[in-house]
């Protein structure tokens, strides 16, 4: 009796420990992509993760794991497209966002996805990202990527694990905002078109929320130059 | 200058044909929005008018923008099917050896534009909201305790090689928890080997594959009624592929027919060539003469006899070069 009780703690305390990992990863991602989160949120200790977000039994609570944020002033203006002369006065393409963690640990279909699409779809949110445990079937992601007006994400938690971007190997992307890449596109008289491309799927793209139409500059370490700087347009 | 108002003269209805037959040879998806098409018109007006523009162009751009638009068109209705489907059957106690025939009737009539692999889909999100996979059956999948990943069947009696003892066969356990029973898995493989191969954006009109669609329970009826039909309770895979062969085999019979009009097609017939056309698939009515206009333009023969060259002053040294005279040595 007393062993089974340990062994339950023991796999409450491995899944707890995963999460909270994954739950990191999201923050950072989150404030990596310019949203107001605060430096408590980001390195949140495991000891405080697990008081917050744990049930009764040790287990993790998903159904309490739900972020929304805000974009940043900076977010704002680099998501802000030129004037043009229809559009004299453009809005940010960027708004809240919204994080939540599906509870079902086996089989995530349309059903669940349909209700996160209806509640981010009701709350007004700009962005919706949704974290499962499980992947999810095919026509869910066709439902999740098919809203009309917003734009709905879906990361595995295991996918989150770990930060890619944090990687040695990983060069540092930075996004341009529509003016910078104007900037680049004169200096070095270019269509967009014949820049290098990266894909939408691209993992550093997923983990940036990057469009399609974006240009990226690609920061690496270089032993002759010291920086070596180029361009990605997403596909 | 008269060439370039030739290619006015001959693309411009080809690019009014491209808008007209492309809604013909794609009813199947029938959701292209009226508003798109209308914007695309509107674009085309002042595009067409700008100078130095060919309007052959402009159609093959649309004549590709529609074409994807209506492959997106066609994946978001065979998704809203599918959702669609996944409440099936609309009675929780129906049974699925005799379905309802209104669920039957609207169960063949949105399978039409699926591919097999759509299918699978449907039967994935069925079996997450835990219910069978066979959209007409009402009842829980299977679910299996223990933990293997495999599971052994066994076959009827005498099902083995040689006609003895039991076939065997070692499935995945998933591939057996897809259902409630064999009988509804035999049923839904059946409804899955009559679905067409080929995307529903890439049909053409009149391509008759997937559109009629049997039930298992109506294929033994026909059979049965045909008089081959063995009267047997539990029927074999084997029949089933049997009774596959026999669709085939009608099939056969009306291609033959099929054959024949052929035969019987003239090439000069104007309105059964595009028809043709149509059917092969191999060219779009805009695109009839080709993508590249060739235009045989003979020049004028040039007035007065030919001369022939006389010699110019200084030509008995060579000339000039590019305009530079080599000095005399």
């Amino acid at each position: 009796m007393d062993e089974d009780y340990s062994t339950g703690s023991v796999d409450a305390d491995r899944e707890m420990t995963r999460l909270w990992r994954t739950w990191r990863t999201v923050f950072e991602m989150l404030l990596d992509r310019g949203y107001e989160v605060t430096e408590d949120e980001v390195q949140i200790p495991l000891a405080d993760f697990k008081r917050k977000y744990s049930d009764p039994l040790g287990y993790p609570d998903r159904n309490k794991m739900k972020i929304s944020a805000r974009p940043t002033e900076a977010m704002q203006t680099k998501y802000t497209p030129l004037p043009s002369k229809s559009n004299p006065t453009p809005q940010p393409d960027c708004g809240t966002i919204y994080v939540e963690f599906c509870p079902d640990s086996t089989g995530v279909g349309t059903k669940q996805v349909r209700a996160f699409n209806h509640f981010v779809d009701e709350n007004n949110f700009h962005t919706g990202v949704f974290i499962t445990q499980t992947p999810i079937s095919p026509s869910a992601v066709r439902l999740l990527s098919g809203v009309p007006g917003r734009i709905c994400e879906h990361f595995q938690e295991q996918d989150l694990l770990v930060n890619i971007t944090r990687h040695e190997l990983v060069p540092k992307h930075v996004l341009l905002s529509p003016d910078e890449k104007a900037r680049l596109l004169e200096r070095y008289r270019l269509k967009e078109s014949q820049l290098p491309r990266m894909q939408h799927s691209d993992p550093v793209a997923r983990y940036l929320g990057l469009r399609k139409g974006q240009v990226v500059k690609i920061i690496r370490k270089s032993e002759t130059a010291g920086r070596y700087a180029s361009y990605r347009w997403v596909l | 200058m008269s060439s370039g108002r030739q290619v006015l003269k001959t693309s411009l209805p080809s690019a009014h044909a491209a808008s007209a037959s492309l809604t013909r040879s794609t009813p199947a998806t029938a959701r292209q929005s009226p508003p798109k098409a209308g914007m695309s018109r509107q674009e085309q007006g002042p595009l067409s008018a700008r100078p130095g523009t060919d309007p052959r162009h402009m159609a093959i751009a649309l004549h590709h923008a529609r074409q994807i638009q209506a492959q997106k068109d066609a994946e978001a209705l065979i998704l809203d099917r599918i959702l669609d489907l996944v409440q099936f059957p609309t009675s929780p106690s129906a049974d699925p050896s005799s379905p309802s025939p209104d669920d039957a009737r609207a169960f063949k009539s949105a399978l039409t534009p699926f591919q097999p692999a759509d299918y699978d889909n449907l039967i994935l999100e069925r079996n997450i909201e835990g219910l069978c996979g066979y959209t007409l059956c009402p009842h829980e999948h299977r679910k299996e305790d223990s933990r293997g990943a495999f599971r052994i069947t066994w076959g009827a009696k005498g099902s083995g090689p040689g006609g003895r003892g039991r076939e065997m066969n070692i499935v995945p356990k998933e591939k057996l928890e897809m259902w409630c029973s064999d009988a509804c898995a035999e049923r839904a493989m059946f409804i899955r080997v009559q679905l067409a191969e080929q995307p529903v954006w890439e049909r053409r009109a009149d391509d008759a594959h997937g559109a009629h669609i049997l039930l298992l329970e109506e294929e033994r009826a026909r059979t049965q009624q045909q008089g081959k039909g063995k009267m047997r309770s539990a029927p074999s895979v084997n029949e089933v592929t049997g009774q596959l062969g026999d669709l085939h085999v009608h099939e056969g019979a009306s291609s033959s027919a099929v054959f024949d009009h052929m035969a019987k097609l003239s090439v000069r017939d104007d309105a059964r060539s595009q028809e043709l056309a149509l059917e092969r698939g191999d060219a779009h009515p805009a695109l009839y003469t080709g993508r590249v206009d060739v235009n045989v333009q003979e020049n004028s023969r040039a007035a007065g006899p030919v001369m022939a060259p006389q010699m110019r002053p200084g030509d008995e040294k060579g000339g000039s070069i590019e305009g530079y005279v080599p000095r005399d040595h």
